[in-house]
């Protein structure tokens, strides 16, 4: 549903007029004044509010009894006290009988010292207790999850941490168990709170009941600082405030954005900061030195890299992954354009996207963010899976459906976790979204063969045309969240065509809250994009001068002996990349490999010739953009580890070796510069973009935006049909959010590295003979991939799923962007 | 034309009497001598020197030395849970203290925390005895001890072990009534 309008009214506050907007909580209006009045179990973020906790009771003139603050809406000349003697006794009294089962162990307890009940307690409590009979005991602490600790004693039961499970995150498994006074938190029958979102529950709880287990008395707030920064672990970039002590990040925590994050954050991002204090990450230049990775000086290092590059000066590529900052990405692009003069760089793993559609998706009209997803008429989530992709768009999502009304579709291979909150969810082959998208674009033009175009995409045809009805008939703001997977492989440019014939059909450019918002492969995939990353385009989307290759091009050329040194930049593409079996051939004929890594993968340890160690992204300095423009400041909180130097500083040497003039002493030197090669992020300075971000498409500056030549709807050439899987299986695959090197290292979250398993539907299970748990052996043309067999029911028949950059067995040994039929037999 | 008349603002300015003679002399030595009037007086009450540190002067009970960590006289676990509140309450912001989860089988304090690191950095300390008010489980007070010099900064950064430890007896205690 669009945003509401809000409509201010006036009432009276303990004698004050004041005015708030309408039918928001008393709790909220109460704030614009400065009046607070103590709540523990009502937070707006999680929507309804209860009234369990009564501690927000208020008089209200004309009404008997105290109503409860957080759930009495303002009403046009109400007259409410917060300050009568009545108001304060019922306080006392509350206070008191929260405190009658609490512990009152402060001084061991990890909240003491940032806690609403230590807090309120001392503000509006009596400060005795009448008391003194025996309180109820638990055992303490317990693991409610290897992430989280639960303390029963010290919990008030105010039900935040149940309604985030139930409401917010929907993964419905904390429940109270017993009743009245025996009520407790829990799961179903002691299960771990294992899911992507569990952790939020520690930040929310107002009392110690709930603590991180790996923050665990590390510290109390008065032997920390908060760092304002963002993390760059996904492209969703909640903005996080980290918690450091002794120059060590001790703990991540959310910092309200209501267009990034809504305040919310994933166990990923909560805790993967363990990364970057542990022993496995690279905190010196490693050098090749008689076939093995040596620790070696800077100079070292430097001088071996810059030979190495500047030898195959012409004959250099250059892959970037997504944690590189925008001023990285700027002096790369000018290290390889200009110092070594070979345009072959790309940031794109999928392959290359004709620069006209690069620009016409950028269009600041056709752009969603993230809050039109909540405010949407219809949402339609087209080949990708939010969870795993952008994990806090999720909960977005579910927001908007919940509370909002949003209609969902999801359009994508693999099942998704938003198939049950979908008013319509479809399945289609994977690789044959470019058949779908033209399916749809038919469906909705009135026009065209769609039987014939969904058959080619592996869906079903009524399906394609219920999707169609709902999208043009749900209103006007429709919101399609993408997956850049949809435009990897060769036809890439005919899906993103047919994508964007859809969101003509749909008048997207027209209407303010619609759009489309893609979800890249890398955290700063946009950013890189804009700064001049792509074979095609030069910063702001330019003309690059001389079209270079990209990356599957690149692994090709190298391969053959064209190209004969490559810089890999936080990317490890043996791991990360489809086509394993090219990449190891290209990485091992290329005589200079030049890496930035935090870390040993694979990919690293066997070809790399040079490898400069990264910065941790509390360590770093610079921007990133967001998926849906805005540009963000990260921000370092900790000085750098021992030995590890700043990447852009490493890029600069190399750039001055390689001859260019190189001026730069700061970051926000470098950031000027990219400014000015941008046309369209010229309005920005970093003092405006501070520290919430600001969207270059709502600066004037967004009118600097090259135009796109050609414009939508395009004339689509014919998909090819998807494959028959007729006896083998389609194959498709995914990337789990836990999948990376962060999650791999860090302590509290290695129990959740994923392992290869093999989704199968239970026919084709049957069909081969296997059953849950089995192991089986996928093939294609010699190469094997052996796991264990996952049976899903929602897997469509004729379709077996594999997860990518696992430790063992990936899915990138079988596959090379390409739809491809693989084997499935018992191991 | 009359002149101008200074009225109450008139100030008379007293000077002393011209210098020379016997009153001279006298204005000369005699609040000298005044003074040593007291010296010789003490001369006859013999000497007071305390031959520190052969001789120490006994500290009364409430004097606020160097700290001491306590244990419990019966379990023999440290009363430190590790709340890092002296920490909070220090205004030198001397102390340091880092808590750790208490392992069941082999615990340091009685609850779930207690304090792996806790420091003292004694030659920024003021002796306020902030910490000894802060703490909740009276682990830390403040001892006699006040002979803490030392040829190193560093090794005036008191840890743990050197907290709980016994204190060497060698400032005397006043006794009541001394």
């Amino acid at each position: 549903m669009p945003r509401p309008e809000q409509k201010m009214v006036t009432f009276t506050l303990d004698g004050r007029e004041v005015s708030a907007i309408e039918n928001s909580m008393l709790v909220d209006g109460a704030k614009c004044v400065d009046v607070e009045i103590p709540v523990f179990c009502y937070d707006a973020k999680l929507g309804q509010p209860v009234g369990a906790c009564r501690m927000c009771l208020v008089e209200v003139e004309g009404i008997n009894k105290l109503q409860t603050a957080c759930s009495t809406p303002i009403r046009e000349g109400m007259v409410v006290n917060t300050e009568s003697d009545r108001v304060k006794e019922s306080q006392r009294a509350v206070v008191e009988f929260l405190l009658i089962n609490h512990p009152l162990d402060c001084p061991v307890c990890d909240k003491g010292g940032e806690c609403p009940l230590q807090d309120i307690t001392f503000g509006w409590g009596g400060g005795t207790s009448r008391f003194i009979e025996p309180k109820r005991h638990f055992q303490k602490p317990l693991a409610l999850s290897p992430l989280i600790a639960i303390d029963r004693e010290r919990c008030i039961l105010c039900y935040r941490c149940v309604r985030f499970s139930q409401e917010v995150s929907e993964d419905y498994q904390l429940i109270l168990s017993e009743r009245g006074a025996h009520s407790f938190v829990s799961t179903f029958d002691g299960h771990p709170y294992v899911a992507p979102f569990s952790a939020n529950i520690v930040e929310l709880c107002p009392v110690g009941a709930l603590t991180s287990q790996a923050y665990r008395f590390r510290a109390r707030p008065w032997d920390v600082e908060g760092s304002g920064s963002i993390c760059t672990l996904c492209p969703a970039q909640c903005n996080v405030t980290l918690t450091v002590r002794d120059e060590r990040v001790l703990r991540v925590l959310g910092r309200d954005h209501d267009e990034v994050d809504d305040g919310w954050l994933c166990d990923k991002g909560r805790f993967a900061y363990q990364a970057m204090h542990v022993g496995e990450r690279i905190t010196e230049p490693l050098l090749r030195d008689g076939g093995e990775l040596r620790p070696v000086s800077w100079e070292r290092a430097l001088q071996s890299a810059i030979s190495g590059l500047t030898k195959a000066a012409g004959r250099t590529g250059a892959v970037v992954g997504g944690e590189t900052t925008n001023e990285e990405a700027f002096l790369l692009q000018r290290l390889m354009r200009e110092g070594l003069d070979s345009p072959d760089l790309d940031s794109r793993p999928g392959g290359a996207l004709a620069l006209d559609l690069h620009r016409a998706l950028a269009d600041p009209a056709l752009s969603a963010t993230v809050v039109d997803i909540e405010f949407a008429h219809a949402v339609l989530v087209l080949d990708c899976e939010p969870v795993d992709d952008a994990p806090i768009l999720d909960l977005r999502i579910r927001k908007g459906v919940r509370r909002k009304g949003v209609k969902l579709a999801v359009a994508s291979s693999r099942p998704s976790s938003l198939d049950a909150n979908a008013t319509l969810s479809l399945r289609f082959a994977p690789g044959a979204g470019e058949a779908l998208v033209a399916a749809l674009d038919a469906a909705l033009s009135g026009t065209g063969d769609v039987d014939g175009l969904a058959a080619s995409a592996g869906a079903d045809v009524d399906q394609v045309r219920e999707l169609a009805a709902l999208l043009s008939e749900a209103g006007e703001d429709v919101v399609v969240l993408w997956g850049e997977r949809l435009a990897h492989g060769p036809r890439g440019d005919h899906a993103v065509r047919g994508l964007l014939n859809v969101a003509s059909r749909l008048k997207l450019a027209s209407a303010d809250g619609a759009g489309l918002l893609e979800i890249p492969s890398g955290a700063n995939g946009r950013g890189l994009r804009e700064s001049g990353l792509l074979s095609n385009a030069g910063p702001g989307l330019g003309e690059p001068g001389r079209e270079g290759r990209d990356t599957p091009a690149i692994g090709a050329a190298l391969a053959a002996g064209d190209l004969t040194a490559v810089y890999l930049m936080h990317c490890d593409p043996v791991r990360d990349f489809q086509d394993r079996g090219l990449w190891n051939r290209a990485l091992s004929k290329a005589t200079t490999v030049v890496a930035h890594a935090g870390y040993l993968t694979e990919g690293l340890i066997e070809h790399a010739t040079v490898i400069f160690p990264a910065e941790a992204y509390a360590e770093k300095e610079g921007t990133f953009t967001h998926p849906d423009g805005r540009i963000q400041r990260l921000r370092p909180a900790i000085s750098h580890a021992r030995g590890v130097r700043p990447e852009w500083q490493v890029l600069a040497t190399i750039c001055k070796a390689a001859g260019l003039e190189m001026t730069f002493h700061t970051v926000p030197m470098v950031f000027r510069a990219l400014v000015d090669a941008v046309p369209f992020y010229a309005d920005l300075t970093l003092d405006e973009i501070g520290g919430r971000g600001m969207r270059w498409q709502q600066t004037a500056a967004a009118a600097n935006l090259p135009t796109a030549s050609d414009r939508a709807p395009y004339q689509l050439t014919a998909p090819p049909a998807a494959l028959t899987p007729n006896g083998s299986l389609r194959l498709g695959t995914y990337r789990s959010i836990w999948a990376g090197s962060e999650v791999a290292v860090s302590p509290a979250l290695k129990f959740l590295i994923p392992h290869q398993q093999v989704e199968l539907s239970p026919d084709d299970a049957k069909r081969i003979g296997v059953g849950h748990g089995d192991r089986v052996e996928v093939t294609y043309d010699g190469a094997a991939v052996n796991a264990q067999v996952t049976l899903r029911a929602a897997v469509p028949t004729g379709t077996v799923f594999l997860a990518e950059a696992t430790d063992s067995q990936p899915a990138n040994l079988l596959t090379n962007g390409e739809p491809r039929l693989v084997e499935v037999r018992p191991a | 034309m009359t002149p101008w008349n200074p009225g109450e603002d008139v100030i008379a300015v007293q000077r002393g009497p011209e210098p020379g003679g016997a009153g001279g002399a006298y204005r000369s030595f005699g609040e000298t001598l005044r003074g040593l009037k007291t010296t010789f007086a003490r001369v006859i009450e013999g000497t007071n020197t305390i031959q520190y540190p052969e001789e120490k002067v006994p500290v009364y009970p409430r004097f606020r030395g160097r700290h001491k960590l306590h244990r419990f006289e019966d379990t023999g676990l440290e009363k430190c849970v590790g709340c890092s509140l002296c920490a909070a309450a220090c205004p030198s912001d001397c102390i340091r203290v880092v808590a750790s989860e208490n392992d069941p089988e082999n615990r340091v304090s009685a609850g779930e925390r207690y304090a792996a690191v806790y420091e003292i950095n004694l030659s920024r300390c003021i002796f306020c005895g902030y910490c000894e008010i802060a703490c909740p489980f009276d682990a830390i007070t403040m001892g006699h001890d006040y002979e803490m010099s030392d040829y190193n900064r560093s090794d005036l950064i008191f840890t743990k072990e050197m907290l709980l430890a016994e204190p060497i007896d060698r400032t005397p205690l006043r006794n009541e009534g001394e």
